[in-house]
Order: structure tokens, then sequence, then C-alpha cells
């Protein structure tokens, strides 16, 4: 007995250095990836619609804010569809939200693919490289075209859930929304923390991928495309109801998003 | 090429593309990909002349993961340098904790330019990185010029055009530095260091030594070097003007890690007697005291048992 229990110390010291051994950064990058891959399984890149009323299950019966949130919440909306929460859920959020709903409306759309064919020009003038980023851009006005032809909903659900399509769509969004904020730089630097430039906090902030979106990504990507983004934000605040906010501030919505901390679902009335 | 890839892989198309537009040599930097691999590319970058790698001409290999252009590339030099360790995997940083990060809309010729325009920062210790004195860099920068890559068939004397003053040439210079100021290399773990005194004494002939990687430098030392301590010191130097890079650190600045002794420059290391001896203690002392503890949790293990032995003796009923 006093033999296994040595055995066992003896596995145990074993165990700990193998993990000193292991660089702090590495481990932290694997276990990253363990965790990405482990919320890959769970969520599909965007979800099939689903009743509002999924929401409840995910919080306890007993949680009260979220409970009664999620019932004024239920009121507004019917619909909900989820996205990974990979760090792009908001552009791809975003994205599929407004492609879909272009497919009802034709003259929005003729508007929408003109800016977009447009933006790759404006972003080259800006001094992004040309050859670089037409790939995004090519799969970006592929989406757009898809939605001309009047495709199937499950067709443009399909390229959503196709990762590298799905990653340029969002590349490219990122891209869009960099180029916005570097064009009026002079006007976001005020929002800007930790004294950096609208270049820098661009390249450490929106054009990576998997870093988070805030008030600001949103309100440039919103006003790069001139779409009108409407923001549910539901957390622990007080108050029984989420509290809502229109990006730019005064125009009628088409596209809504639920936010819960650190993540964006799609909203449907 | 053409046939051997799919070319609905995003990656193919971009690497494609990225071969067409570096085709032709500037006068600063070349990379092409192997001709049996896409994903295998050897470039040759020019040393800023503003610098103790003016003139030197170097070469390494670039290799590109199949998510690319979503994931990084790796970089590895294969001449000697004086300032990144010859055949370590230094690639764009993408950890999470530090700020600079790979953007997919980079290419392989900012990585390129991101090499131009850090190498005459300051190594202070990082990883794959090297702190020679001035002089061991020029007299390498001279060096340089005669390597041959058998790998590309690339005679460095030729491979670049030669340097013109026009406003293209200098625009690159510009765009090298500005690079450097954003991007922050860091080695991979898991590929194994040279020698540190390695690269300085080894002929520049061929580059076969790259691949024979010693296999002292084992994981303790590893670990060692990537303690919080030295990733802040990484993170913390990475924009450090290009003026300050011959002057030898101050020995009383960083705290002295394992890492940091190695990569003095190079009088300090004429000091410490043979190279194995300072670079074999870590995992020795290691080895050591593992050992130790062993012999310590058996020899205590026979003990207790000798002691359950003799309390229970009248239960167990035969010989020891």
């Amino acid at each position: 007995m006093a033999a296994e229990e040595a055995q066992r110390s003896q596995e145990t010291v074993g165990d700990s250095e193998g993990v000193n051994c292991l660089a702090y950064d590495e481990a932290i990058m694997a276990q990253q990836d363990r965790i990405q891959q482990e919320i890959a399984v769970q969520n599909a890149l965007v979800s099939e619609r689903l009743e509002l009323s999924v929401l409840y299950k995910e919080y306890a019966v007993d949680d009260e804010i979220y409970q009664q949130k999620i019932k004024d919440l239920h009121k507004k909306y019917t619909y909900i569809r989820k996205t990974r929460p990979d760090g792009n859920c908001f552009y791809r959020a975003f994205g599929f939200s407004h492609l879909e709903a272009l497919l009802d409306d034709s003259k929005e759309l003729q508007r929408f693919k003109e800016i977009s064919a447009k933006s790759k020009e404006d972003l080259v003038t800006q001094g992004f490289t040309e050859f670089t980023i037409e790939d995004f851009h090519n799969t970006f006005m592929d989406l757009i075209e898809l939605v001309e032809k009047r495709s199937s909903i499950s067709d443009i659900l399909g390229a959503f859930n196709d990762q590298s399509i799905s990653d340029y769509l969002v590349v490219y969004l990122r891209l869009l929304t960099s180029g916005y904020l570097q064009r009026e730089h002079q006007f976001f630097q005020h929002f800007i923390e930790g004294g950096r430039t609208v270049k820098e906090f661009c390249q450490q902030e929106v054009e990576p991928m998997a870093k988070e979106s805030d008030h600001i990504h949103i309100i440039a990507l919103a006003q790069a495309l001139n779409v009108s983004i409407l923001v549910e934000y539901m957390d622990r605040g007080e108050g029984g109801a989420t509290n809502h906010h229109v990006f730019p501030e005064g125009s009628v919505p088409n596209v809504y998003l639920l936010y819960r901390p650190g993540h964006y679902d799609i909203l449907y009335k | 090429m053409e046939g051997r890839y799919n070319l609905k892989s995003p990656a193919v198309k971009r690497l494609m593309k990225e071969a067409a537009e570096l085709k032709d040599p500037t006068d600063h930097y070349h990379a092409q990909p192997l001709e049996d691999n896409l994903f295998e590319w050897h470039f040759t970058v020019r040393g800023p002349p503003d610098s103790d790698f003016n003139g030197g001409i170097y070469h390494g290999r670039i290799v590109l993961p199949p998510e690319y252009p979503m994931k990084p590339p790796s970089i590895i030099l294969l001449t000697s340098n004086g300032r990144f360790e010859v055949g370590k995997k230094i690639c764009l940083s993408i950890s999470g904790h530090h700020p600079e990060t790979w953007q997919p809309s980079w290419s392989i010729r900012t990585a390129l330019l991101a090499i131009i325009g850090f190498m005459p920062t300051k190594g202070e210790g990082a990883i794959g990185s090297l702190d020679y004195t001035p002089e061991e860099r020029k007299a390498l920068a001279k060096k340089s010029q005669d390597f041959y890559c058998e790998g590309c068939g690339a005679h460095m004397k030729t491979v670049l055009h030669p340097l013109t003053l026009d406003s293209n040439s200098s625009r690159a210079d510009e765009e090298a530095k500005e690079l450097a100021r954003q991007i922050s290399f860091k080695a991979e773990v898991n590929s194994s260091a040279q020698s540190t005194t390695e690269p300085l004494k080894t002929s520049s002939s061929n580059h076969s030594f790259a691949t024979v990687e010693s296999q002292l430098e084992d994981l303790p030392r590893d670990m060692q070097e990537e303690s919080p301590q030295v990733k802040a010191e990484i993170q913390n130097t990475t924009v450090s003007s290009p003026e300050e890079h011959a002057q030898p650190v101050p020995a009383g600045n960083i705290p002295a890690s394992p890492r940091r002794r190695r990569t003095q420059p190079q009088s300090d290391r004429r000091v410490s007697a043979s190279p194995g001896l300072t670079q074999a203690q870590p995992p020795r002392m290691n080895a050591g005291s593992t050992i130790l503890i062993v012999l310590l949790t058996l020899a205590l293990a026979v003990l207790l048992f000798r002691r359950i032995y003799l309390a229970n003796n009248y239960i167990f009923d035969y010989e020891l």
C-alpha cells in the first residue's frame, strides 16, 4: 500500500514537472485551441432560426433578472439565430442578418451591392494592398450575388457555415470597419483608450481575427455600409427590461442583434 | 505548379497570387516558393543600409500553414546574421498576450519587410534573438554574400538587384521600419534551437547545419525562457529605435534569466569556458533533483513498508 503511495507520489512529481516543461504561452495557446474546438463542436457558425423561448432554458429558473428580461424581450421579438462565440460573432451576425433581409428588398440590395463593390477601391486608396484584400472582397461580393440570385436561406446559411467563406466575409467586414475608422480618425480618436492612435487600434483590435467588437466597431461598420443596426443589451443590470441602442442614432434599423456580455446573436421580430 | 494544387483552396489561390507578385527580385528582397512545394518559400533580404547589417544579404525559409492567410507564416533564417538565431523558427506573434497580432491582409511581402525592419532592433534576450556586437554583425554581413543555398540554388551575390537610391527603394525602407514598430517576432518553442556559439563558428557555405538541431537544448530550458517575466521583456522592447542597437545592454538593467545570459555579447560568452558547460547546466540540475526526489521517495516507501511489516508482524507469517 505504501509502495503504491510512493509510486503515486512519484507520478505526481513527474506530472507537475511535465506541466512546468511546457512553456506557459504555448500551454495557454494549446488550451485556447482546445476551447475553440469545443465551442466549434457545440455551436454552428450561424444556427438555424430558433424560437426565442430557447433563451429561458439558458438561465436558472430562479435567475430572476435574466428570466424577467427574456420575458420582456419576448414581447418584441419572436425568433433568435445564434452565432458561434468565437470573437467574430458581431461580424457574422451582422453579415448574415443583413443579407437575409436583402432577400426581400431588391432596392436596398442594389444600393448595398453598389456601395460594397466600390468599397474595395476606397480601401486601396487608403493604402490597403489590393492583391491581399481582393480575395476577401470577392468572397463578400459572391455572397451578395448569392442573394441576388434569390438563393434559398439554406444556401446562404450553408455558405455562412463554410469556415473559409465565412471567415473571409469576417475579414472583409473587419477591413471595412478599419477603413472607416481610419478615414474618420479625427472623430474616432476621442473614443480610443490607452493612448493609441486610430491606426494602432485598428491593427490591434479590429483587423486581427477573433478580436471582439464594441460600440466603436459597430458605429463604424454601420456607417461604412450605411446600414442601421439595433442592438438589444441584456445583462445583469437592474430594470427588468433590455436596453437597446440604434447605430447610427436615429436611423430606422434593419438588423437586430441581441448582446449578452461578450456575445452577439441575431433577433427576429 | 498549377496542376498539382486545388485552386479552390483559398490558401493556394492566395499563394499563387503572391508568387506572381513577388516573381521579380527588388533591390531589397526576393521570395519564391520551392519548385515542389507552394507552402515552402525561400527568401532573400538585404540588411538595412543604415545599420550593422549594411552589405549583408540574408537567406531563409518561409513555411506557410494550410490555413494561410488566416494563420501567420513561420520564418527561419539560414544565414548567420547576429540578430536572429539560425535554423530556429521565428513566427509573427500570434499569441493573445501580445498586442501585435497577425492580420489576414498582410502578406509574405509584409513579413519580409518586417524582418528587414526588425534586424536593427534590440534582441533583448527574446527567444530566437541574438545580441551580437556591431563588429561581429558587420563581419557576418560581409560573409553572408558568399552564401549559396543548395535548396533553391540562390547565390546571394546575384539574387537581389543592386541597391539603387530611387524613391521606391527608400519607400520600402520606410515601410520596413514602420512594420518593425508594429510586429513582434516570437520563436516557436517546439523547434529546438541552435547553440548560441555555433552560428559564428560554422561556415556559411551551405545551410545543412540549420536542420541539424542541437538536441542538448531540451525542454527544461524552454520552460525557463518562457517565464512571464521574459515575455514581458519581449513585449516591452518591441519598439526600440534603430540607433540603440549597437549599445551593449547594461547588465543590471534586466532581471538575469538563463536566456539573458545566453544572449550576452560574444566577449561575455567567451569567458564562460565551453558552450556545453553553461548550456547543459539547467537540464542537468533538473535531472539531478528529479533523481534525488525519486530516491528519497523510494527510501521513504521502504521505511514505511518496513514499519508496517513490523507493526503487523503477527499477521504476515513469512520471512522477509
